[in-house]
């Protein structure tokens, strides 16, 4: 540890202005900070500082997302990891060019959108298409609206809705029949897996999916979404930890059960099949929660969530799409700026009248 | 709501906890305990010239002149000739520090009258020796016995938080005794045995408001509450509110709009601390001028942090001697979310100095810290695992940024600390794409500069300055326009003068 320190301190002058490698500070500073803790102080008052920082604020959606990352390779095989590490290579690579390119800092975004992209692709996906797809997402989803922050669709939708659009055929036949037994297809890489189709495709020619399967993950999806258990427990964590706002996730579960039970005529069977199904938890609580691409305000978040869980139950059932999360969250967050302004309005007006 | 209480039964009205929103207490360990610790003749005193209100800029002393105890050094020709009194007698050096007059080889000793405590006070009573014009003179005589003795500084504007002109009337006055902000001096260890004096100087306060109302903010929690509640319970004059002891609900400002109280302009609400309260009855009371204060002295470099009775121009340097447990420190004149920091060599307690607050300095990097568990960190949010089980010992907050600048995340959390209910994220937004309208709009003017927002940012956005920066553009854009107008309006009066003079000349003709 003391010699990592003294290493980066001793090569610290290479990347200063003057530096041989001048050019490559934003990495050098990335990998610096995120090794240590900084040494920036306090210039003004307040004069200490919370310690949660945007790198820890970012990384507790890796955690989150571990149980899904879990049972992915179980049900799909080592691919899966093969895709999360093409997703932030290419990602990645975009982000750091940009950041060199800009000299600006390289920002913790990525962490999260390196990961969530890949679990919303089909699993059989070619790789060279999960790069793209991550690439694109992080340069024209985010960096050319001015980076993490100012970003008004979430990356990875926009590298999801680009695959898509480029490539439809891949992005609707990549359905790998997931792993069986206690192994899975945790030992396989798994490309020369059977196809099948996914159970909200199987619901529209008639075949309804088993509960516990839908529960439990056994049957095919994105890469990500199919165990509804995994991620129930990323997603409960995210909101015990409050990063994860409730009311986005109350809000869009509630209207996409009422919506649901109004279609199906309260069956409650069928309530619990669409809840489980597809990648609408997914959706709710890593991509709708999303804090940028959300409405700021807690009372906007109600009806965003609303938005998008009687978009999706629409979507789902009176569309030729089978499934209609990310699309949408994507119309939600077309709203999120719109649901800003009157919000914003209507509270600052609440407060004048306060005095 | 206020309106309603029925006279001469005792008024425990609790502030409405939804209508207090926001509000953190952050855990900084080396709160101060309750004593005061009397401190020895210092050796000489350094008087800064500057606070945070007062601009004592008219120096009434000369070089080398040998000065007795309770002369006036300078004033503040800007604030009502505010006086800057030296506790002791001695020499005068002008220039040996800039911005502060120092005293050397001092002499005399602070007048007996002059420790504050009932048993003194009560004293001073008996020997007939109680201030002119206590009761018996006239508002105005006693407001000006107040300037004089250095009391008057304690009482704001509530709505501004700055000294009020002594010319001015208020309807009312709000007494917060929720001194919540780490650290500055508590309520306990200024009331501690103060408690008559205390209420003799609710007393006058409402005296001098002539016949104005006293809120008086009691934290719920607050040791003392049930005594004090006792004591004024008989006052009609005196309305008792309990408010949940969450920074910085103990702001005047907070108090005066919950008590929707702000909204009549005409007559203006003032504002004054535990320390006002007791100052000006001491100089009521006993006629000694204002010159000790007691403060607090805390914080996690602090060894064994208590409250100190000190005088102003105490120079800190010898209140830090043998007191700290490192060297390497930040002192803070004030608490860390307001207070400024102070050169230690070079600087004594300033009028306005309610504690001392130090601060580690930090030196050392932490291996991979944002991924850590967190067992004991001090945290707003709850991604540390501290917050899950509540257990290990307070994090020793040091003076780290914690983290790099970013862009904001819309993480809200500025939002849902914030204690007026302002969006800090969308006015540092609009301020740093220059709409200074839309600033305007957000309603930054709300701000009490309280800072909760700067703190939890993980972004490490400085949301206080930004505020602050907002208020003073929009102050400044204001200004210029009221010059505008004025000038627009002098104008059309010396045209419309013009014609006048014309038409009376070609009447005349
Ligand atoms: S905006 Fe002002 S009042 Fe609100 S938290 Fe920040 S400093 Fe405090
Ligand atoms: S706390 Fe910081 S990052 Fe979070 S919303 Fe406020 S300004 Fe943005």
């Amino acid at each position: 540890m003391k010699l990592i320190l003294a290493l980066l301190e001793k090569t610290r002058p290479l990347f200063q202005k003057g530096g041989r490698f001048t050019a490559l500070k934003p990495i050098y500073d990335a990998v610096d900070t995120s090794l240590f803790s900084p040494l920036a102080r306090t210039s003004r008052a307040p004069h200490v500082r919370d310690p949660l920082d945007t790198k820890r604020y970012m990384s507790t959606v890796i955690i989150a997302v571990a149980p899904c990352l879990l049972a992915a390779v179980h049900f799909f095989g080592l691919r899966v990891l093969a895709m999360v590490l093409v997703s932030y290579a290419a990602g990645g690579a975009v982000e750091v060019l940009l950041a060199v390119f800009k000299k600006d800092e390289i920002s913790e975004g990525l962490l999260v959108t390196g990961i969530l992209f890949p679990l919303i692709l089909p699993p059989g996906l070619p790789l060279w298409m999960v790069a793209l797809g991550s690439a694109f997402g992080v340069l024209v989803g985010k960096e050319l609206f001015g980076g993490t922050g100012r970003n008004l669709f979430n990356p990875a939708l926009i590298g999801r809705v680009f695959l898509a659009l480029s490539y439809p055929k891949a992005m609707s036949s990549g359905w790998i029949e997931p792993g069986q037994g206690l192994v899975g297809r945790l030992l396989e890489y798994a490309t020369d897996a059977v196809t099948m189709a996914t159970p909200l495709a199987a619901a529209k020619s008639g075949t309804w999916a088993a509960l516990p399967d839908l529960f439990f993950g056994n049957v095919t999806g994105s890469v990500g979404e199919t165990s509804a258990l995994a991620v129930l427990m990323g997603g409960a964590f995210l909101l015990i930890i409050g990063i994860a706002n409730w009311r986005t996730v109350a809000a869009m579960l509630g209207t996409f059960v009422i919506v649901t039970a109004g279609i199906y005529g309260g069956d409650p069977h069928a309530i619990i099949w669409h809840l489980l199904s597809g990648g609408l938890l997914f959706g709710t609580f890593f991509m709708a929660t999303d804090p940028v691409s959300s409405p700021i305000m807690n009372s906007a978040k109600w009806v965003y969530g609303a938005i998008i869980g009687i978009a999706t139950a629409l979507i789902r059932n009176f569309t030729g799409y089978v499934e209609g999360v990310m699309f949408a969250i994507l119309l939600g967050n077309i709203f999120a700026p719109v649901l800003d302004e009157l919000f914003v309005t209507a509270h600052v007006r609440r407060l004048r009248e306060e005095g | 709501m206020v309106g309603s209480e029925k006279q001469g039964r005792p008024r425990l009205q609790r502030m409405p906890v939804a209508r207090l929103k926001g509000g953190y207490n952050i855990g900084l360990a080396g709160r101060p305990v309750s004593r005061v610790v009397d401190l020895a003749v210092p050796g000489r005193l350094v008087l800064p010239l500057v606070s945070r209100c007062f601009r004592f800029k008219d120096i009434r002393v000369e070089e080398g002149a040998r000065v007795s105890a309770w002369t006036v050094l300078a004033t503040d020709p800007k604030r009502f000739s505010a006086p800057l009194i030296a506790a002791y007698g001695g020499t005068v050096r002008l220039d040996e520090i800039a911005g502060h007059i120092v005293l050397e080889s001092l002499h005399g000793t602070l007048s007996s009258g002059s420790s504050g405590s009932d048993r003194d006070a009560q004293a001073g009573a008996r020997d007939g020796s109680r201030g002119a014009g206590a009761s018996g003179g006239s508002p105005a005589d006693i407001r000006d016995q107040l300037v004089t003795l250095g009391a008057w500084q304690f009482i704001t504007d509530a709505r501004t938080d700055l000294p009020v002109d002594p010319a001015g009337t208020a309807k009312a006055i709000i007494v917060s005794t929720i001194h919540l902000e780490p650290f500055v001096a508590s309520a306990e260890a200024l009331l501690h045995g103060r408690l008559d004096s205390f209420v003799r100087g609710l007393e006058y306060l409402h005296e001098l408001t002539e016949g104005g109302i006293v809120h008086l903010a009691v934290a719920d929690d607050a040791g003392f509450v049930t005594d004090l509640a006792a004591l004024v319970v008989h006052h009609s004059w005196c309305r008792f509110h309990t408010v949940t002891p969450r920074y910085p609900f103990g702001h005047p400002l907070l108090i005066l709009r919950r008590l929707e109280l702000g909204r009549d302009s005409d007559r203006p609400a003032w504002a004054t601390r535990t320390a006002g309260v007791l100052a000006i009855e001491r100089a009521l009371s006993s006629g000694a001028p204002s010159v000790e204060r007691i403060i607090a002295l805390g914080g996690p470099a602090v060894s064994e942090p208590v409250h100190l009775k000190a005088v102003i121009g105490y120079p800190v340097d010898e209140i830090l001697q043998n007191r700290l447990c490192q060297d390497d420190v930040r002192v803070i004149n004030g608490g860390i979310f307001t207070g400024s920091d102070v050169p230690r060599e070079q600087s004594g307690l300033d009028v306005e100095c309610e504690g001392l607050t130090i601060l580690s300095e930090l030196r050392k990097r932490h291996m991979l810290a944002f991924a850590r568990p967190g067992l004991w960190r001090n945290s707003y949010g709850r991604t540390f695992v501290s917050r899950l089980c509540q257990s290990g010992p307070a994090e020793r907050l040091n003076t780290t940024l914690g983290g790099e600048l970013r862009a904001c995340v819309s993480c809200g959390q500025c939002m849902d600390v914030c204690p007026v209910g302002i969006l800090p994220s969308v006015i540092h937004k609009f301020l740093h794409a220059d709409e200074i309208d839309e600033v305007e709009r957000m309603r930054v003017d709300l701000c009490i500069e309280c800072g909760l927002c700067s703190l939890v940012c993980p972004s490490k956005i400085e949301l206080l300055s930004d505020m602050r920066d907002a208020r003073r553009l929009i102050r400044e854009e204001h200004e210029v326009q009221e010059k505008l107008e004025a000038k627009a309006k002098r104008e059309e009066e010396k045209r419309l003068a013009a014609k006048e003079a014309r038409a009376a000349a070609e009447a005349g003709a």
